[in-house]
């Protein structure tokens, strides 16, 4: 193989790496929540992060979930997915590695 | 070339990109100072040092491709100062973090966290390079020591990508950002095929 070959090999490769980012990149949490008129109020789901003893910093829409950056009593920074109709405490995050889910959530 | 080597008062171009530089930083103090979160400006800050890092990454490799036309001689005589604007902005970055955290206590708390600890790591090498970016210091350490240290922004870059990708979840930015740096770097190897080409 020619180098002239080897080096558009390579640079193939790196755009297959490229182009298979978006296939990748899953971070997003799916709650299937269904229509935005059936949602619980923003306000119930600051009351409930409240009532879980969090200290909220921000609230708001994710794709189909609602989700929670808040501090902990203990002071970890959290970032919390709640089901906006059922107001269900789904997934929690600490700096991106998770370290809670709802018991059969596959979202 | 003695006269070269003296000290002498920043050029108006440096000036200029640096006043041009300090915008960004001012607005968003200016959006905190208005209510902002801290949190919404770690993204902004963030982002603007890894591309600024990207920046000065790439001329390098463009160079040694392209030979030095006047545009990229034009971008390696700022390198040094979008390197150091790098770093600037990673400090800003961490000024919000501290902010937004409230204490030393829970920066503590989550120091060891793979996704925090690749920030503070990478932040590290960033001032290691950025603190040795000025002439005296290339002499003091001599060019192959001070080179090391500048290339350890390589890992830092690396490890902000980790970063990035750790925290958010998702690959597409980060690899949107590596991107450019590979390219340069397609070229790089494409200048050093042919030289070897050239010399057999």
């Amino acid at each position: 193989m020619t180098n002239c070959k080897r080096l558009l090999a390579g640079a193939a490769a790196a755009a297959a790496l490229l182009a298979a980012a978006p296939a990748l990149a899953d971070g997003g949490i799916v709650c299937k929540a269904g229509p935005q008129e059936n949602w619980q109020p923003m306000s119930k789901l600051k009351k409930k992060a409240w009532m879980e003893g969090w200290k909220v910093t921000k609230t708001q829409v994710e794709g189909d979930c609602y989700e929670v950056y808040a501090h902990t009593e203990a002071g970890m920074a959290i970032e919390a997915f709640f089901h906006p109709v059922t107001l269900e405490k789904l997934v929690v995050f600490r700096r991106g590695s998770e370290i809670y889910r709802k018991k059969g959530f596959t979202g | 070339m003695l006269q070269r080597s003296l000290p002498r008062g920043p050029r108006p171009r440096i000036v200029l990109f640096w006043l041009a530089l300090a915008v960004p930083a001012a607005l968003m103090v200016a959006d905190l100072a208005r209510g902002m979160l801290a949190m919404d400006l770690l993204h902004p800050t963030g982002e603007l040092s890894l591309r600024l890092m990207v920046a000065a990454m790439m001329v390098g490799p463009l160079i040694e491709f392209f030979g030095a036309n006047r545009f990229l001689a034009g971008w390696l005589a700022i390198r040094r100062h979008l390197g150091v604007a790098a770093f600037a902005y990673a400090a800003l970055h961490l000024v919000f973090y501290a902010i937004d955290m409230g204490g030393l206590r829970p920066i503590l708390a989550e120091f060891t966290l793979p996704a925090i600890l690749t920030g503070w790591i990478g932040f590290a090498l960033m001032l290691a390079a950025a603190s040795i970016s000025n002439e005296a210091a290339t002499l003091c350490l001599g060019r192959r020591k001070w080179k090391r240290v500048q290339q350890g922004v390589y890992l830092a870059f690396a490890l902000a990508l980790a970063h990035w990708v750790l925290l958010d979840r998702a690959w597409g930015p980060a690899l949107i950002h590596l991107a450019p740096v590979l390219i340069a770097w397609c070229f790089r190897i494409a200048a050093l095929l042919r030289h070897s080409k050239g010399t057999v």
